[in-house]
């Protein structure tokens, strides 16, 4: 099996382990890059520091129109960026839609990344989740206007902007911890599936009102925890 | 909507749009507060970047090489600027820029009709009106490829809407106009034909809340539109009208 790592990877960027596949994936025969201590939320960001710092100038450089920068930059991190689109949508073909959308997107808006607000892999991440969702919510709407309303969902989160602080990572681990095992589980399967109030509520079989009042108060002591 | 909210409600809301919790009309207004309050904005921005760690749970899997090649086809050979939205910019600089000058050239008729010795005499008809300078609004989206310029000639009620750049069609699916007055409800203009400009005469009492500042913005449908009337699916442009 030929190294399918991205050129210009490396083991201390893509820190690979023993290769299984993480529960939940469709095809067995995709070839993963990595598993970078999956569910171990003290494990740090999948690059190291100097390895996303090394993207900085790369973004620079796709911000000025460089096409062989972006070509760079698809390599080291579009792994990472494909792994979060298949996670939210499960199907291959729609992963490789959105991953395609996504690097455009960088193209035209890179001038738009503040490496002073956040790491140049956070800011791709986000954007690939926030567009998965996207995608997500438009396969959930219905093709013929007759279908039921109440599955009709919104667009996720839009904005490019993204603000990052140091150590969120353990702070934002920790910060998890203090919450209710429920509320915890709730709030992560909105950001990592793409869940909405309704789809929790119906999920836990409880009235819609009873879900959002109970992550609103999960959401405003994980905010006091991480102002702290 | 926004008056009532304490600053918890303010944090909680951001939080629940950076999650992606929200649906339907909850969603179009956070979309609306994120792309016109700044405050509002970092707020989300603030929430984004402190869950992104949660993103470290997924591993990497390597995408086919046939995306890379899908995208630089994509690109073709286009530059990454300027692109259209870009000269239309310009364009609408150089408006501004005619219409300053056309001020100053009125300004300077004036004086010298004010400095003839002679009153001269009045023409008999009134003189109409001046018509009303067009409003343009540019409409992107931060996350879109999507542009589009909107043109409102507030005198004949007209509206134009032409496509500068990524109006992809999505199968089953339609490209819905939507103005969002002071009230905050969106209320729908139409259906974009393809990839033909729109031409409207918005009628009626909808006439009178479009105008400059109001946002105009294009959402993804069911095939001929939201069956409930207000967005439903993403909105992939907004821009708001501001005078030429």
């Amino acid at each position: 099996m030929p190294d399918r790592r991205p050129a210009g990877a490396t083991d201390d960027a893509y820190p690979c382990s023993s290769g299984h596949a993480p529960a939940g994936h469709l095809y067995a025969q995709a070839v993963f890059l990595c598993i970078d201590g999956a569910m171990d939320s003290s494990v740090p960001m999948v690059m190291s520091a100097a390895a996303s710092h090394e993207l900085n100038p790369l973004m620079r450089s796709v911000a000025s129109g460089n096409r062989g920068a972006l070509a760079e930059l698809y390599r080291r991190t579009s792994g990472k960026l494909f792994g979060i689109c298949l996670r939210l949508l499960g199907s291959e073909a729609e992963a490789e839609d959105v991953l395609q959308e996504v690097y455009l997107i960088v193209w035209h808006k890179a001038d738009r990344f503040d490496p002073g607000k956040a790491s140049p892999i956070t800011w791709l991440a986000v954007l690939a989740r926030n567009k998965a969702i996207d995608r997500l919510r438009i396969r959930r709407l219905p093709t013929d206007p007759i279908d039921s309303a109440s599955e009709i969902g919104d667009g996720g989160p839009s904005a490019l902007d993204v603000l990052e602080t140091r150590q969120e990572q353990q702070r934002l681990a920790n910060c998890l911890d203090e919450l209710e095992e429920q509320q915890r589980s709730m709030i992560r399967s909105a950001f990592l599936d793409g869940a909405t109030y309704p789809e929790l509520a119906e999920r836990e079989g409880v009235p819609l009102g009873t879900m959002k009042s109970w992550i609103r108060r999960g959401l405003l002591r994980l905010r006091g925890c991480l102002q702290q | 909507m926004t008056g009532a909210m304490t600053p918890d409600d303010r944090s909680t809301l951001a939080a629940e749009y950076a999650l992606g919790l929200l649906d339907g009309d909850e969603a179009v207004r956070a979309r609306a507060l994120a792309a016109s309050d700044p405050r509002f904005g970092d707020q989300v921005a603030s929430w984004s970047g402190s869950l992104a760690p949660l993103l470290d749970e997924i591993s990497p899997v390597a995408p086919p090489d046939r995306v890379l090649a899908a995208i630089e086809q994509r690109l073709g050979d286009r530059p990454a600027l300027p692109d259209n939205v870009h000269q239309l910019r310009r364009r609408v600089n150089l408006w501004r820029g005619f219409s300053v000058g056309a001020s100053a050239l009125a300004a300077s008729l004036a004086l010298v009709l004010a400095m003839r010795p002679e009153p001269i005499e009045r023409p008999p008809v009134a003189t109409p009106a001046p018509a009303p300078a067009p409003m343009v609004a540019m409409m992107e989206a931060e996350d879109s490829a999507a542009k589009l310029v909107a043109t409102w000639d507030s005198g004949a009620r007209r509206l134009v809407v032409a496509a500068a750049a990524g109006i992809a069609p999505v199968a089953g699916h339609s490209h819905e106009l939507w103005v969002i007055p002071a009230d905050g409800t969106p209320r729908s203009l139409g259906i974009l034909p393809g990839a033909q400009p729109l031409h409207l005469r918005v009628e009626g009492p909808i006439a009178q809340q479009v105008g400059e500042g109001v946002t105009l913005a294009l959402s993804v449908e069911p095939t001929g539109g939201s069956p409930t009337g207000l967005p439903t699916g993403q909105v992939i442009a907004a821009g708001k009208l501001q005078r030429t």
